[in-house]
């Protein structure tokens, strides 16, 4: 089981290894840290989302409300800046205040699909419209700008510690704390179980409906802090800037490997799935590819990478149905 | 359950009702009560009914398309017999706009003014609508030539995109170099043609400059034009311009100069509005926003459409009060606002939109 695990994240990483080759021969720019940290800055908002994204998915839900939710918070986050001092304790406030905004909307998804079981798509279809249709209510779709944001929030987001962005220490611990969850705690164990196969795992005791609030919740609140990076990257608050993120999300767990019908999925898989898309976006240009041709290739690789993920997965799982026909 | 259900079903219905006469009375009370102002204003004008002149965006709820509401909503106050209704979509959907245009007809307005998200999608209605002796216009992003009355244009786009062009050069103060173009989107039909006389007039008068790529997609995002705006930097050190088409890309852009340091190396021009540009305009990260004034062009659409309705034709060179002086094209109906309008560090805080 440990090798089969393995096997599925290394395909991926062979062919990220690989698209890296041809692009640190094809530019020099490529295979520098500064490239590598414009590259993992600018997707610590899909990563965290991602990560969150992952364990619905594992319990074979989807929820496509995501960036909907991601850009309610970031705009209360930019009415929020009028009322807060200029000083850390709002730094502070504001990492307690999002992440529960975003629990919030989380939590109505989840006790929709937990509760009344409506399917997930439908639920966050309609909460996806809802909350849109009242973002553009208040906002008027206007745009804030940087000048009325604090300037403690403004050197948190320009903070560097040891030349590395803030923003990556973010994306790591949401990406090490979800880890320690799915791996180490029986909720995240039970996330899994269930994505499995429900019905043994309700019957050895797991309770499906705090599960599934759970995962809801949970990219609530990862909402909550992916709307503060994202914040702090644009450096100002855009109601549509984030339209159809959602689907980009969707895009990076399935190329990291997770099953869309769920049972299968990790948080380095999905990190993965990022990098890829990442670095495709930003190889683009480096390599001197022309416009219309972007879009070709970026399509050809992510056909690649996913029938290569999963051939090699199914064949790891016809060895597996060997192996029990032989014991 | 079961009750729970009913008593949910209920309530949703209770506030779906309730919604709707909200909606419903706001509505009507607005348009009635400008109805009954402009009526008054008419009969003391000279004895007429006001004249119900509807203006339609692609979509409510975004900075540009408030502007121009703005405007045209001062338009109908300064003008007397003059009721304007703004409505439009909520999002940039074009069989969502052809609805708001049958609601019109079915209200019988004089005058309809729509900015057509697709113009082979509207023509239908526009026909009914002329039909039913409606005056039909076309403001912002033009619709069937054949079938509108009148066209207003805020720029002539070949003016507007070699004027972009000129600015960059002027901004980079030297006449030779690289440089790169962003875009909206690669099919936005105004954004191409703006670029191809960017592009033109780079060939005809400034030989020295090079575009190094393909125009860049950007998906009508800041942050995406910020990532490619980084990697442009990384590909191309010596980069000296970019030039910036649809409304976030220059702030993209300019974030990435910004954070690079790089406002004396590389020039960023592009179009976008004052308000938003301000923080970048401030430090030279972007040197020159180049747009138009979308409230005026409200403005003169609705004073158009009056022109319209009591049968006078705009002429060249004519002066529109509150607007200044338009050009009319060869073909009699189509308007042209004026030439672009620049915004700058200096003249950015001037601006309301």
């Amino acid at each position: 089981m440990k090798e089969l695990l393995k096997q599925k994240e290394i395909s991926i990483l062979a062919i990220i290894l690989l698209i890296g080759a041809v692009l640190s021969f094809v530019s020099p720019v490529f295979l520098t840290i500064g490239n590598f940290l414009d590259i993992i800055e600018g997707n610590v908002v899909l990563g965290i989302l991602a990560i969150g994204m992952t364990l619905i998915i594992i319990t074979s839900d989807i929820d496509v409300s995501v960036a909907a939710v991601t850009t309610a918070v970031a705009v209360s986050i930019g009415y929020l800046f009028t009322y807060l001092p200029d000083s850390w304790i709002s730094v502070l406030l504001l990492f307690l205040i999002a992440p529960v905004i975003g629990l919030v909307m989380g939590l109505v998804n989840g006790l929709l699909v937990s509760i009344i079981e409506i399917p997930a798509i439908v639920v966050t279809l309609g909460t996806l419209n809802i909350i849109a249709g009242i973002v553009l209510y208040i906002t008027n779709g206007n745009y804030i700008n940087s000048t009325s944001f604090p300037k403690s929030f403004m050197e948190f987001a320009n903070y560097e510690l040891l030349g590395i962005p803030i923003l990556i220490y973010l994306l790591a611990i949401v990406a090490i704390g979800t880890w320690y969850i799915l791996k180490h705690t029986l909720i995240g164990r039970s996330v899994l179980a269930i994505g499995g196969n429900t019905q043994s795992s309700v019957r050895v005791g797991i309770d499906y409906k705090k599960v599934k609030l759970f995962v809801f919740a949970y990219m609530g609140v990862l909402a909550g802090i992916a709307a503060i990076a994202q914040t702090a990257y644009t450096k100002a608050v855009d109601p549509n800037g984030m339209l159809g993120l959602e689907l980009t999300v969707i895009a990076a767990v399935v190329l990291g490997g997770a099953n869309i019908h769920g049972g299968r999925g990790s948080v380095h898989g999905t990190l993965l799935g990022v990098l890829l898309l990442a670095i495709m976006q930003n190889g683009m240009i480096l390599a001197r590819i022309d416009t219309y041709w972007q879009n070709v290739v970026t399509g050809a690789i992510i056909v690649i990478a996913v029938s290569y993920d999963h051939i090699s997965y199914k064949r790891s799982q016809d060895k597996l149905a060997k192996i029990e026909v032989e014991a | 359950m079961k009750k729970l259900y009913l008593l949910l079903i209920a309530a949703l219905l209770l506030v779906g009702i309730l919604a709707g006469c909200v909606a419903e009375n706001s509505g009507s009370s607005d348009s009635e009560g400008e109805a009954e102002a402009g009526g008054a204003e008419g009969e003391s004008a000279g004895g007429e009914e006001g004249l119900d002149i509807a203006v339609v965006p692609k979509l409510v709820g975004i900075p540009y398309f408030n502007a121009s509401e703005s405007g045209a909503n001062e338009a109908g106050e300064d003008l007397e017999g003059v009721n304007v209704n703004y409505t439009g979509p909520t999002q940039a959907d074009a069989s969502a706009q052809v609805k708001v245009i049958e609601d019109l007809i079915s209200k019988n307005v004089d005058v309809i003014a729509v900015a057509p998200n697709d113009p082979a999608s509207v023509e239908p209605v526009l026909k009914k609508a002329k039909e039913s002796g409606i005056h039909v216009m076309d403001w912002d992003t033009p619709a069937d030539k054949e079938l509108v009355d009148l066209s207003v244009k805020q720029v002539d786009d070949e003016e507007f995109g070699r004027h972009m062009a000129q600015k960059l050069v002027e901004a980079m103060g030297t006449e030779e170099g690289e440089i790169a173009i962003l875009t909206g989107g690669l099919s936005a039909a105004n954004l191409n043609l703006w670029i191809e006389a960017a592009q033109k007039e780079f060939d005809e008068n400034y030989p020295g400059i090079e575009i190094v790529s393909e125009k860049i997609p950007t998906d009508e995002k800041q942050q995406v034009a910020y990532q490619k705006t980084l990697d442009l930097l990384k590909s191309y050190p010596d980069l000296k311009g970019v030039l910036a088409v649809s409304t976030p890309a220059p702030l993209g852009a300019a974030q990435a100069v910004q954070e690079e340091g790089l406002q004396d190396e590389v020039s960023v021009v592009g179009s976008a509005l004052p308000t938003d540009s301000a923080p970048f305009l401030e430090d030279g990260s972007l040197d020159t926003a180049v747009l138009w004034d979308p409230g005026k062009l409200g403005y003169l659409t609705v004073a158009l459409g009056q022109m319209l309705a009591e049968g006078e034709m705009p002429e060249d060179g004519q002066e529109i009060e509150g607007v200044g002086e338009i050009t009319v094209k060869e073909d009699g109906k189509t308007v042209i606002m004026g030439p672009p309008a620049d915004f700058t560090k200096e003249n950015a805080a001037d601006f309301d939109f």
